[in-house]
């Protein structure tokens, strides 16, 4: 195992389990999963739905509970900590990026596109100014005053981007961020994606389930029935440095 | 991120409009029907208003000012003869029936003053004379009076005018502004001695007498000694006020009535106001749990939907009052409906609305802090 020529780990998770509800009714969704993903990288997680794709990135990214196991990003340790600062975690290093968008639809994307820098504390004039540069950056000058409703599908998604990117998270985490958009579309925000995730200090992390975008990632963690079955690159090489 | 809170309140205009009018409706009805309800047992001491006494002394059976038991003309002198009492005047109050120009009666309410003092004249006189009172068959009546008891004249009664009382003519020798009677009757004022010539004869006239501590007496002081020398009932005059007050209060169903509506106005104002912001944040969840997502503590997002809920909460109680103010100015000029807005009354129902709209905002605090974030991921 060398670990000189790989770049260090953003996300390291081990022997997570997450089961939903209780005795007859319990849904085992994580069985026990061992997944890692590296700073500077676009990491894809597949597989078929049910799988438990949603549920594995809803524990990385601090907003689910999970029963066990062990889940360190950049550092930090949330099997260890308290509801509060899991909360604070979540405030500072993760960006959100939905499958539905999940822009509010009265609040301009100007004002949209600065929730998460309020959130940190930025004043109004601060976080609006950093907003526009950001909707600027995506591809989106003079749409700031708009509203979310007035853009097409592919704009909004631009702006959800530019929301998840505006505080400078070091975790970036998508949920089927194309299946809301056309072929085209979907290519033009993985193309984007991919450029985000050209940071060295960052990690982007996609769930999809659409195989005609795999071809973005820099590595697919290819998951069934609540585990981690494979990990490859897009030559199909596995991956021994997990 | 308070500004944001507002904008997605306000930009869902149908909720926003839903939560404002309901509360202005809310502030209205509880502000309006309090004071029109204050009003009408104001009215109920308008004795108390237009003669202005310290102590009042009554039969010992007497519980409020419009139920007065008739005393001997001889009590007057028991009452002054009282040491710590420094005057008392008797006093004649009777309603009597005024005879209209077109035939029909008006029952009106006769004072008879004491003839050397005038106590408890008119608060104020418009026009006339007060001292005119004294002349034979002289009257001076409210501005009331004129309006009612000129009904089939040409022109409203004025100075020198007369008309009949109880079958004798009374001339009007002056026009006074009083506060106007719970039973609607208009004032009319003579001397004692005019009014029980006005008034059909009885064993005794007098009706209560008026007092005022000597130096150096309290008001309790004089009353006790006056209930212990007389055996009749000595009431300081803000004691009269509530005693009046709660006799109504506890005799009749208008309070029942007025808390009805009081209690209603509430209950509509919690009704709206709460299921209109449960539903607004029940539609928002969504985001709401984006925001969780985000790093949104329940502090925060606690504080925004207070924020909101106190905002419509002001713009309701703002409108509500100034629409009542409105009301309450014309109802005071006119002099009807009955109106009083003491500053309790709006202070009080502004605590009212800032309660519904906390209840309000409760319901989807409780909702909010119950959203998990990962929601946000679920289809
Ligand atoms: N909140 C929940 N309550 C109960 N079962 C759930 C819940 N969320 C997910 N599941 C179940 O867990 C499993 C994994 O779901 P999910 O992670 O959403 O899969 P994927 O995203 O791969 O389609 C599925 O069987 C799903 O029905
Ligand atoms: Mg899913």
């Amino acid at each position: 195992m060398s670990t000189t020529t790989v770049a260090p780990l953003a996300v390291h998770v081990r022997a997570v389990t997450k089961t939903f509800g209780q005795g007859e009714a319990a849904v085992p969704a994580l069985k026990g999963v061992d997944f890692n993903a590296r700073q500077g990288e676009l990491l894809m997680i597949v597989g078929p739905s049910g799988c438990g794709k949603t549920t594995l990135l809803s524990v990385i990214a601090g907003t689910l509970n999970f029963d066990g196991g062990e889940i360190e990003v950049f550092g930090s340790s949330l099997h260890a900590m308290k509801p509060r600062h899991v909360t604070e975690f979540r405030k500072r290093n993760v960006g959100f990026i939905f499958q539905q968008f999940n822009l509010i639809p009265t609040l301009t994307c100007i004002e949209n596109v600065s929730v998460p820098l309020l959130i940190n504390g930025a004043s109004r004039r601060v976080a609006e100014q950093k907003a526009e540069a950001m909707l600027d950056q995506m591809g989106l000058p003079g749409r700031g005053h708009d509203r979310p409703a007035n853009l097409s599908g592919g704009q909004q998604q631009r702006v959800a981007i530019a929301r998840a990117l505006v505080h400078e998270p070091r975790l970036i985490i998508c949920d089927e961020p194309t299946s809301a958009l056309d072929k085209d579309t979907g290519s033009h925000i993985m193309d984007l994606l991919r450029d985000v995730a050209r940071h060295p200090d960052r990690s982007v992390i996609v769930v999809t389930h659409d195989n005609r975008i795999f071809k973005y990632a820099d590595r697919l963690t290819e998951m069934e029935d609540g585990r981690v079955q494979r990990v490859h690159d897009q030559a199909g090489n596995p991956d021994f440095s997990e | 991120m308070y500004h944001l809170a507002l904008k997605m309140l306000l930009g869902d205009r149908a909720k926003y409009l839903m939560l404002v009018g309901g509360l202005t409706f809310a502030t209205m009805l509880m502000t309006q029907q309090c004071g029109v309800f204050f009003g009408l047992l104001k009215w109920t001491t308008s004795h108390l208003s237009n003669m202005r006494a310290k102590l009042w002394v009554v039969d010992r059976k007497v519980e409020q000012a419009n139920e007065l038991k008739a005393l001997r003309d001889t009590d007057v002198n028991r009452v002054r003869s009282v040491a710590g009492v420094a005057w008392a005047v008797p006093v004649y109050v009777g309603v009597q029936s005024a005879k209209l120009a077109d035939g029909n009666f008006k029952p009106v309410m006769l004072v008879g003053l004491d003839n050397a003092t005038l106590i408890g004249q008119p608060p104020l006189l418009l026009r006339g004379r007060l001292e005119a009172i004294r002349l034979p068959n002289s009257v001076i009546v409210d501005e009331l009076a004129v309006r009612r008891l000129s009904a089939g004249r040409a022109k409203p009664l004025d100075l020198g005018d007369t008309f009949e009382l109880n079958d004798r003519e009374a001339r009007i020798v002056g026009i006074c502004r009083a506060d106007k009677h719970f039973f609607g009757y208009p004032y009319v004022y003579s001397t004692y001695t005019q009014a029980v010539q006005f008034a059909p004869r009885q064993r005794k006239m007098l009706s209560l007498i008026l007092a005022e501590p000597a130096p150096g007496y309290s008001l309790a002081s004089a009353a006790a000694a006056i209930e212990a020398g007389t055996g009749m009932k000595a009431y300081a005059e803000e004691e009269l006020f509530w005693s009046t007050i709660w006799w109504y209060f506890r005799n009749t169903g208008i309070p029942v009535a007025f808390i009805s509506t009081i209690l209603l106005g509430f209950i509509v104002g919690m009704v709206i106001s709460g299921q209109t912001f449960y539903a607004f944040v029940h539609e928002n969840l969504r985001h709401l749990g984006a925001l969780k997502a985000m790093g949104a503590s329940n502090g925060l997002l606690t504080c925004m939907l207070l924020v909101q809920a106190f905002t419509v909460g002001f713009i309701g109680y703002g409108m509500g009052a100034l629409l009542v103010v409105g009301f309450g100015r014309t109802a005071v000029t006119r002099g009807e409906p009955p109106f009083m807005f003491p500053w309790q009354l709006p202070a009080a129902t502004f605590a009212l609305v800032m309660s519904i709209c906390m209840l309000s905002a409760l319901m989807g605090i409780r909702k909010v802090w119950k959203i998990e974030p990962a929601i946000v991921f679920r289809g």
